[in-house]
């Protein structure tokens, strides 16, 4: 019961705050504005940086059940192991239990060529298997028995306008040169890919006169199977004496880059809370101002009797009101143009995480807190003025 | 004079001065009755610029009850600073300031806050009102937090009627001009039924007619509420207004014999 009347105590003390917060109407709009750029700073970086972590992290959709097994490379060896035999590939399969392997090819001194005769700089050529057992094509298709064509990623065939049935030559420096047909161009896979189709030229293994592996692919199916249970089974297998494989998770790579996310974030967050800084210095001089020109207001005040506790509350309540302001009108912006920023790189303008609308909901909090703690210094100014001096 | 009849309506026994020892530096009309305010040896100190000015050099006064005075001296005789102690709002640097015979030096800053409120009006030359509120809520605003908000209303629309404004009690300050604005003041000065009411240079902002009315304001009031009425000023001719002067000059008190003297009906020395 007595919170309720506390609460009827405070009313005449927000009616006097608003009052007053409407007296000086460019001074409060400009310290309210401070509020705003802060709390939208806080809101819109967060929302934003979510939705560019949502849509970066889509790029490992898909290959969450991948790793990459590269051979560990001893320089100081005789013969350094840089590639794994059949033999080897065959050891893996075991230990692997049921996931898929996929043996690659990554022939040093490659070189590709389109059908006009010029080379492919940024060609990286590989030699698998089939490539069209775990990637769709966009254009054309992957035979089942591919022996005779080539297959390009879709970065090489966009750059330089390849498509199926163009004819391409591709040099591998001892090994062969011979021209293919291009059966078919696949589909953007994005960054996350272990393969890097993309930038891709990928020749049948078959074309290799003596196949030495670069790397090894695994794939496990997420849902039936575990990646992780397949890397360690490779790793136990080779490694037990010396690490002579590395086996690397695309699942890693993901939480390392959520994980450097939330760094940068919450660093660009705080650099946006200066912002916030600059708001509360602002509502401080504002209220400072405010108070200095109503010295003999104030001091009517506390000579009627209001104590000293009574005129702080009605000055913290003040700019606390310009906080809560900044904050409803903030709020909103911040999600708009968080929106915007969803709509740009998630293609969906509601698709708010919840962490990102905490991040909002904190700026917004924020905002109207540094209002306040901005407000308690020119208060206590005001209320430890003596009334006696106030009168001249 | 020890015994004294009670100041009846507005007749003051001549040389009321006479009364007590009259080395000139009393100033009080030996009325029965407890003062509201009463200053013993008064000292005031201030200090400023490294040196340390003495406002006021060991006064004696008091405010009895309805009382009617005028504090009248020049600028810097230390006006400003016996209305300070007067309103409670500073406490001397020697001798004893008693409210209701109670000592205010042992008042704390809460309890002195407090008693001001229940016992002293101010009524400023500036006006002082604040100009985001209506006349009416001008007037409500010493009480505002008291949580009494309708016993409140009623008394603040019956003190602006009483002083003429009834029909203004919605305006902005701005919208009333000065004569206006200060019996605003005066009614937001009687809100809380003060038992004195203390006006510094209240006719300085206004026009000689304007200031006039506001003085017989004054005296209607002090009849009519039993409120002390203490003017301080630097102009003799608003010092006529009161029954009672007395003079303040470098920091010390002197009753004007002369201006004190205003029998019903009777003639100005």
């Amino acid at each position: 019961m007595s919170r309720l009347r506390r609460l009827a105590a405070y009313v005449p003390t927000l009616l006097l705050a608003r009052r007053n917060v409407s007296r000086a109407r460019a001074r409060s709009a400009l310290a309210v504005a401070a509020v705003v750029i802060g709390v939208v700073a806080i809101g819109a970086i967060g929302v934003g940086g979510e939705a560019f972590k949502q849509d970066q992290l889509e790029a490992y959709e898909g290959f969450g059940g991948t790793a990459t097994v590269s051979p560990v490379f001893y320089p100081n060896e005789e013969e350094p192991n840089m590639n794994f035999s059949d033999a080897e590939v065959a050891r893996m399969e075991q230990a692997a239990g049921g996931a898929t392997l996929v043996p690659v090819v990554q022939p040093f001194g490659s070189l590709v060529r389109t059908p006009s005769g010029e080379t492919v700089v940024t060609a990286r050529v590989k030699g698998i298997e089939n490539p069209g057992e775990f990637y769709e094509t966009a254009d054309g298709t992957v035979p089942e028995n591919w022996r005779r064509s080539v297959v390009v990623g879709s970065r090489i065939a966009s750059n330089n306008d390849i498509e199926p049935g163009d004819q391409m030559t591709v040099v591998v420096e001892g090994e062969l040169e011979r021209t293919f047909r291009v059966a078919a161009v696949l589909q953007p896979q994005g960054f996350a890919d272990p393969l890097s189709a993309d930038q891709s030229v990928f020749v049948p293994v078959s074309a290799f006169d003596d196949p030495a592996y670069g790397e090894v692919i695994v794939r496990v199916d997420p849902a039936t199977g575990s990646v992780d249970e397949a890397a360690t089974g490779i790793e136990n297998e080779f490694n037990a004496r010396r690490r002579t494989v590395e086996v690397d998770r695309v699942q890693q790579q993901r939480e390392q880059f959520e994980a450097s996310f939330e760094t940068i974030n919450r660093f660009l967050i705080g650099v946006g809370a200066i912002s916030l800084l600059v708001a509360a210095v602002t509502i401080a001089n504002t209220l400072l101002m405010s108070v200095i020109e109503r010295e003999g207001e104030i001091g009517v005040m506390r000579a009627v009797g209001y104590g000293r506790g009574a005129v702080i509350r009605l000055l913290v309540a003040e700019a606390t009101m310009l906080g809560v302001l900044g904050g409803a009108i903030g709020g909103p912006v911040a999600l708009g143009i968080g929106a915007s920023i969803n709509a740009l790189l998630v293609g969906d303008p509601l698709a708010f995480t919840p962490a990102g609308l905490r991040y909002v909901g904190v700026g917004l909090a924020f905002g109207v807190l540094t209002a306040l703690v901005a407000g308690v210094y020119p208060a206590w100014t005001a209320a430890n003025k003596r009334p006696a001096e106030a009168f001249d | 004079m020890a015994t004294e009849d009670p100041p009846s309506d507005g007749v003051e026994p001549a040389g009321v001065a006479g009364a007590a020892p009259d080395d000139g530096s009393r100033a009080g009309p030996g009325a029965s009755g407890t003062p509201v305010v009463r200053g013993e040896e008064v000292v005031k100190e201030y200090e400023t610029g490294g040196q340390t000015i003495r406002a006021l050099k060991g006064i004696d006064f008091r405010i009895d009850p309805a009382d009617s005075v005028a504090i009248v001296g020049p600028s810097g005789s230390g006006k400003s600073t016996l209305l300070n102690l007067l309103g409670l709002l500073d406490v001397p640097s020697e001798g004893q300031v008693r409210l209701r015979g109670e000592d205010v030096a042992t008042l704390s800053n809460r309890e002195r806050t407090l008693e001001r409120k229940r016992t002293i009006g101010f009524v400023f030359q500036s006006f002082y009102l604040i100009p985001t509120l209506t006349a009416l809520e001008n007037v409500e605003m010493p009480r505002m937090l008291d949580r009494t908000p309708r016993k409140t209303r009623e008394r603040a629309t019956e003190l602006l009627e009483r002083v003429g404004l009834g029909d203004r009690l919605d305006h902005a300050p701005d919208e009333l001009s000065g004569g206006q604005k200060q019996r605003v003041a005066i009614a937001r000065s009687l809100v809380n039924d003060p038992e004195i009411l203390l006006a510094d240079e209240p006719t300085g902002n206004l026009d000689r007619d304007t200031g006039d009315r506001i003085l017989d304001l004054f005296e209607e009031l002090r009849t009519e509420e039993g409120v002390a009425v203490v003017t301080v000023t630097h102009d003799a001719y608003v010092a006529e207004a009161a029954d009672r002067v007395v003079d303040l000059i470098d920091g010390e008190l002197r009753e004007d014999v002369e201006s004190t003297t205003r029998a019903d009906g009777g003639g100005e020395p």
